[in-house]
């Protein structure tokens, strides 16, 4: 129970002696074992050396004999630094194309006034509802119109508007109370400043968490980019990495797939475990649980 | 207006960076082909595809290969029709063999015909290269639409040492499914209720678990599809009822086979690390067995409940339709390289796939290297009774439509004859428009 105390230490006087909190946090705990497993294993399985062969694969036990050949391997048969550069550059294109859309998207129907607005927002969420998959022939076919195949242009082109974004946006904004903009108005204040200065500063928790769900979902998004990409100098980190881990008819080099994730999830764990506090209150704010 | 600004900054930098991106490589000089392939085996094999086309290009310096990684063999066909009906069909494809029907049926292929009577060879000449057990996938109507590159059959794997710990004798390997059930019980070890050690495991995945239930259904007497017509699929009959039933038995009622529907990566680590006696999986995992096994390992025939017939498997090179005369020619030229003698050998020696180029096992090289390794050779000889690999009108629904129902089956959700019942019904919705414009648009 002392590990237990003592995580409670901060709790309010009047539940340190009840028995709830305690039982959350040994769940919490126990909780927090279960989900660090496969990243322990991943952790020692990156480590472990190939020699060791795939009867201890399975054990949580480091090897007595750590190596860095599976990270090596790995490094060697991908180019992960320009899968890097080339996930960052599509994550971070999106992001910034979709904060301009969603924004003026999601203020247009939170706070104008026009013929239609209803049935247009429901058509806008309807996209929520069809599978990506189904898109795929379509939007290649326009992303080739544009002169865009096997270009990272193309594979961020089909998210620059976002119907989850706009929807967040125009919950986030309607909270805001119109006397501020009222207010604004009174003083002159353009359309676009007053977007600027009222509804994006009050939002910004929603903005971090819609950040947040935007740069995950594309990190890890693995079919359309290997449908617009052809080089291989253009490919994200998850093409790149499916080049040791998809197999068909054949089996895997387990250790080499560990040191390979491990570079992948890298980035997006660190920036987390940065962020983390901020993550967690961004998405306690703008009610996403 | 800080907003606007870093906005406009940012704006300005995607532009610039769209541009960048976006310049179409306009060069005069060798012409730029894409070759698609599907990663069969681990990474290292990727890494040895992209020696083998830069082996290709610096022979051949007015056409310049890349080779694209395109996923899995059910990718692989996703990324090709989507890059052919978005005007952007790639090269050439190594595509899985059983898609090849369908993708005729869909206009997508070019008919390589021409292409071998340019060369001044015949027809039967040009095929009369490869083993025929492989020709039922690479011809339609016909006419020649693919080039077997690398292809597999089924295996039964056995750990030797652990046969003989059971008083078995791996030189002597089971012959009949009655015997596989006799050595899968006898090499299946428990501690009480918990078992320790599975006598034998099989590979149930998508992909995998067609090909399998196919495999169990031809050994079973029967047939999966009709190989004439891509309208018809036996789901529903007693032979597939039999394998799968036998299939069921060896998981529930015999209890030597693990349950659940096990993928097959999983199936050959399981085998590497003795926590399986036993395993059918394809030749295709044969190097890998052989990289990693620390134990004795025997590689036999599929064994027969009626007769002795199995699947072939694997991939053939394929020209997509709609392409420019001059990539078509291109890509002619690399697939001749690729399905040529010395290099279908090497990458025979690479993979555990078997080559389908006769001539490759008269090569120096191939001899040598069977010689060390005589495993390699029961797939060829497995040859004698293999068949074509289903090939239906949308192969991969029709194929998902049997898996699914094979799954909950070795999840102990459904018995097998409700199972195919289902299986069947599924498959004939799925293959109705091609029937309503085929076998029964009736004159």
């Amino acid at each position: 129970m002392t590990f237990i105390d003592r995580l409670l230490k901060n709790a309010p006087l009047a539940t340190r002696r009840e028995i709830t909190p305690k039982l959350g946090f040994a769940l919490t705990v126990l909780l927090a074992l279960v989900w660090l497993i496969p990243f322990l294993w991943m952790g020692v399985a990156t480590l472990r050396p190939a020699s060791d062969g795939i009867n201890l694969m399975a054990e949580l036990m480091p090897s007595l004999r750590p190596t860095l050949d599976n990270v090596r391997d790995a490094w060697e048969i991908g180019d992960f630094p320009r899968y890097f550069i080339n996930t960052t550059i599509i994550c971070s294109g999106i992001l910034l194309v979709q904060f301009v859309t969603i924004t003026l998207a999601g203020f247009a129907f939170a706070r104008l006034d026009f013929a239609g607005k209803t049935p247009i927002f429901y058509l806008f969420l309807m996209q929520l509802m069809l599978v990506p998959v189904l898109l795929i022939v379509p939007n290649l076919r326009i992303v080739a119109q544009f002169g865009l195949y096997d270009t990272l242009t193309g594979v961020m082109m089909p998210f620059f508007a976002s119907a989850f974004g706009t929807f967040l946006m125009r919950q986030a904004f309607e909270a805001i109370p119109t006397e501020l903009e009222d207010a604004a108005l009174i003083d002159g204040a353009s359309l676009l400043q007053r977007i600027r200065h009222i509804y994006v500063p009050l939002s910004l928790p929603s903005f971090s968490a819609f950040a947040i769900i935007s740069v995950t979902s594309h990190w890890n998004d693995f079919l359309w980019p290997l449908m617009v990409i052809n080089s291989p100098d253009k490919r994200p980190l998850t093409v790149g990495l499916s080049v040791f881990t998809a197999t068909a008819e054949g089996t895997q080099a387990w250790g080499t797939i560990a040191a390979g994730t491990l570079m992948v999830i890298a980035p997006l764990l660190i920036t987390f475990l940065i962020f983390q506090k901020r993550f967690i209150s961004s998405f306690v704010t703008s009610g996403i649980k | 207006m800080l907003f606007s600004r870093r906005l406009m900054l940012g704006l300005a930098m995607a532009g610039t960076m769209a541009g960048a991106l976006a310049v179409p490589a306009m060069a005069e000089g060798p012409t730029e082909i894409d070759l698609f392939f599907p990663v069969p085996v681990d990474g290292k094999l990727a890494r040895d595809m992209g020696t083998l086309i830069k082996e290709f290009n610096d022979g051949h310096p007015d056409i310049k290969a890349t080779a694209v990684y395109t996923g899995s063999y059910d990718d692989t066909l996703i990324k090709t029709r989507a890059a052919i009906k978005a005007g952007k069909p790639p090269a050439a494809v190594i595509m899985s063999a059983n898609f090849l029907l369908d993708m005729q049926i869909e206009n997508e292929l070019t008919n390589l015909d021409n292409l071998i009577a340019a060369d001044g060879g015949s027809k039967e000449k040009f095929l009369g290269q490869f083993f025929p057990a492989l020709q039922g996938n690479a011809v339609i109507n016909r006419s020649v639409y693919g080039v077997p590159f690398h292809n597999s059959t089924p295996l039964l794997y056995i750990n030797a040492d652990k046969a003989k710990e059971a008083g078995l004798d791996p030189n002597k390997p089971p012959q009949t499914w009655a015997e596989l059930t006799d050595w899968a019980k006898k090499l299946t070890k428990r501690e009480g209720d918990k078992v320790t050690q599975w006598g034998i495991a099989i590979p149930c995945a998508y992909d995998y678990c067609g090909w399998m239930m196919e495999t169990l259904t031809m050994s079973n007497g029967g047939r999966y599809y009709n190989e004439e017509f891509g309208g018809e699929v036996y789901y529903d009959t007693p032979s597939m009822l039999g394998a799968l039933t036998w299939w069921n038995d060896l998981v529930h009622k015999h209890k030597v086979h693990a349950p659940g529907a096990t993928p097959g990566p999983a199936v050959s680590t399981s085998f590497i690390s003795g926590n399986a006696a036993m395993m059918m999986l394809s030749t295709g995992s044969l190097t890998y067995v052989r990289d990693n096994a620390k134990f004795n390992y025997k590689v036999a025939f599929i064994p027969r409940n009626v007769r002795n017939a199995v699947p072939i498997g694997g991939a053939s090179l394929i020209i997509p339709a709609g392409l420019e005369a001059d990539k078509q020619k291109a890509a002619w030229t690399l697939i001749k390289w690729m399905t040529s003698p010395e290099k279908s050998a090497w990458w025979s020696r690479a993979t555990g796939y078997f080559a389908p180029n006769m001539a490759a096992y008269k090569t120096p090289d191939m001899i040598d290297f069977l010689n060390k390794n005589p495993d390699a050779k029961t797939a060829v000889e497995q040859l004698d009774v293999a068949k074509p690999w289903f090939a239906t009108y949308k192969t991969v629904p029709v194929r998902k439509n049997l898996e699914d129902e094979v799954m909950l089956v070795l999840n102990g959700k459904k018995q097998p004859k409700e199972a195919l019942v289902a299986a069947q019904k599924a498959a004939d919705e799925t293959l109705k428009p091609y029937n309503a414009e085929t076998s029964l648009r009736l004159p």
